[in-house]
């Protein structure tokens, strides 16, 4: 049964490596690069909702593009991620980084639109193929090693959601990508699969660990689609599921303090990543109309202001070669309008009135507040106050202004600029007029964000939270920012389990070693005995030489013949 | 990149130094100020606007301010204390991590401005 009505958008992105590879190293192949999202984008906004192309493979019933309104906003906000990331990385002439972006992008896409959990886990391990080499275009010793242990732990999860699929086949018998609950091990291994992309805590090092190793642009493209396809996938598959709330939370508390000490800003940004989609996590987990709403609008607004973010460090990185906080600071005199696009990005992503986060974030919040879940919405309060600690003080303030480093970088390139002015644009745009993002979710939205008590609190909470940034920094208490890392599970794969293993080899050594000595002494017995018997004084070599040869010829001859007797 | 003379402002692009105009001892207290009036005035309103809100505490006059205030402060006096338990030297985990690695100079396009 072959059911087509369409080409599934993610393929758009596969053909396109083909025509791109053709193509000359060049402003041609840049362009080139921006048309495929954008006609990818056009084909997704015209195409009705259903199940548009299904394909038997052996006896599955596979559905490659699913359309519903959940799917079709991350589709499209995919499609736009991709626009974005391309402009920014125009500079480029490394083709491994631009086929990278290409496959990535769509095989993201792909899995948004998988109705069967084959097609999804194909696509799920499609990502984390393709976006490897993002981090190993910065082609360095340290960029190799953090590549290969993110593919394994990205791999990992492919792994463990196959298992978890075949089981869910064997006691279902079916393969639809549907609501499930955990209720048996097969839904477990999903969920943890699911989880370790979306970096539930503990499992979530991968995300600080890579995205500050990729390249300036590989970055940004990391940052849209991995995460952001696990908080659907979970939103399709376990929406309402009571446990993530309580995950959710804990991912928006435990980033804040390690973002606020953290030196490399691009991890600071990896953890604020973290601590958002704790967000959409709790929104996904509560299962209301409203907090879905809120977790997949966030979802989007995420990936926007986060981009930008990762854009505006990336350009300083691009200019100055590092984007540490400790070596940065008063860069705005030559870099303003990074400077002001990175102002625009942190108060998108702390939530500021006007600005996105503020009418994404808010459903979310009032969604736990209608629930009656009082604890989870102090937490979600109190992260609020963190994001603004990190994200929306802590990222521009010691990147582009606090003390003069004498840094005088030039400007961000044009396309650059263009890039993060037109994401800037749209932070803004989507956080003073709400509705046309509202008129995308999947459910209808009788939310409005802009009562005057509400915007009264969130301005409360946020400039009285700048007030206390302010009287700390005056006073000195403010930690400074220092040439240091700190600890986190990355610990464990990275010191402790290492250290065992080299326990273990010594103690296998030192067995190997004695083991060894015995043998050797055991051989030096057999080949004195043999020499003895064979060697130039030895009693076969001693007696009629020529008729023991010729003796020995005899025994291999019969020994043959019996051999081939027995054969035939 | 080398150091450059601080005060230089001629070579800075228009926004820049405008930017830089604010960014002297009075423009900085300005903002001080400014900060603190707005965060009175946010005090204020609060008395006269009709409250909806699901909880209790929301009732409170300032309740936002007060614990955006309280929990910011909070933030920042407990990183102090995570920080000495958690920091460690740059080099720690060694080559294989990106940490102390010089980024690629090729990936780059340092340029100084008015170079």
């Amino acid at each position: 049964m072959v059911h087509n009505l369409t080409t599934p958008t993610a393929f758009w992105f596969f053909y396109s490596v083909i025509l791109l590879l053709a193509l000359p190293s060049g402003k041609l192949r840049s362009s080139f690069l921006l048309m495929v999202p954008v006609l990818a984008g056009i084909q997704l906004w015209n195409l009705p909702l259903g199940n548009l192309v299904q394909f038997k493979l052996f006896n599955f019933d596979l559905e490659l593009m699913r359309v519903d309104k959940l799917s079709r906003i991350f589709g499209l906000i995919f499609c736009l991620a991709a626009f974005l990331g391309n402009l920014y990385a125009a500079h480029l002439r490394d083709t491994v980084q631009q086929v990278a972006a290409l496959l990535y992008a769509g095989a993201a896409i792909g899995a948004v639109f998988a109705g069967d959990l084959i097609t999804l886990f194909i696509y799920w391990e499609g990502t984390a193929l393709a976006s490897v080499f993002l981090i190993w275009a910065r082609r360095t010793v340290a960029a190799y090693h953090t590549g290969m242990t993110y593919l394994i732990i990205q791999i990992g999860s492919g792994v463990i959601l196959l298992v978890g699929v075949a089981l869910f086949f064997n006691e279902t018998g079916s393969i639809k990508f549907e609501l499930m609950s955990l209720t048996s091990l097969a839904t477990w291994l999903i969920f943890l699969s699911f989880g370790i992309k979306c970096a539930f805590p503990l499992l979530h090092n991968w995300v600080q660990d890579s995205y500050p190793a990729a390249t300036v642009t590989g970055t940004v493209i990391l940052s849209a689609f991995t995460t952001k396809l696990a908080v659907y996938a979970l939103a399709r598959g376990f929406a309402g599921t009571e446990i993530l709330i309580y995950i959710g939370a804990a991912m928006t508390l435990f980033p804040i303090f390690f973002a606020e000490i953290e030196n490399d800003l691009r991890r600071v940004l990896a953890y604020s990543t973290n601590n958002q989609l704790g967000f959409m996590v709790v929104g996904i987990g509560i299962g209301t109309e409203l907090s879905m709403n809120g977790a997949v609008s966030h979802a989007v607004a995420h990936i926007l202001f986060k981009s930008l973010l990762f854009m505006s460090v990336g350009a300083v990185l691009f200019r100055t070669g590092t984007c540490k906080a400790s070596e940065l600071g008063g860069v705005y005199r030559t870099m303003p309008r990074t400077a002001i696009f990175c102002l625009i990005g942190a108060a998108s992503i702390s939530a500021f009135p006007l600005f996105s986060g503020f009418v994404t974030k808010s459903l979310i919040l009032d969604a736990t507040a209608k629930g009656h879940y009082y604890l989870i919405w102090a937490i979600l309060l109190f992260a609020s106050a963190g994001v603004l600690s990190h994200s929306g003080i802590k990222i521009p303030y010691f990147t582009f202004f606090s003390h003069d480093s004498g840094l005088r970088p030039k400007e961000a390139p044009l396309h650059m600029q263009v890039a993060m002015g037109i994401t800037a644009f749209l932070c803004i745009f989507i956080g003073c007029f709400p509705a046309t993002l509202y008129s995308l979710l999947p459910y209808p939205v009788g939310y409005q964000a802009y009562t005057t008590s509400h915007v009264i609190n969130q301005l409360q909470l946020l400039f009285f939270a700048l007030l206390a940034f302010a009287l700390l920094m005056r006073s000195g208490i403010h930690p400074p920012e220092i040439k240091a890392i700190n600890l986190d599970t990355d610990w464990i794969y990275r010191r402790f389990l290492p250290s065992i293993i080299t326990k273990v080899e010594n103690l296998l050594d030192g067995f190997i070693f004695r083991t060894r000595e015995l043998l050797s002494l055991k051989l030096y017995l057999v080949l004195r005995i043999l020499h003895i018997l064979l060697g130039r004084e030895g009693a076969v070599a001693r007696i009629l030489p020529v008729g023991s040869m010729v003796l020995w010829m005899v025994i291999l001859l019969i020994i043959t013949l019996v051999v081939v007797f027995i054969g035939f | 990149m080398q150091a450059q003379d601080k005060n230089k402002t001629d070579n800075l692009p228009k926004l820049g130094r405008f930017l830089n105009k604010i960014d002297s001892s009075n423009g900085v207290r300005f903002i001080f100020i400014f900060l603190i009036t707005v965060c009175g005035i946010l005090f204020v309103i609060d008395f006269f606007i009709q409250k909806h809100d699901h909880f209790t505490v929301e009732n409170l006059y300032g309740f936002y301010g007060f614990y955006g205030f309280v929990m910011f402060s909070g933030i920042i006096f407990s990183v102090k204390l995570l920080r000495t338990v958690i920091k460690r030297p740059e080099n720690y985990y060694g080559v294989k991590a990106i940490d102390q690695e010089i980024y690629p100079e090729d990936e780059l396009e340092k340029v100084d401005h008015g170079s």
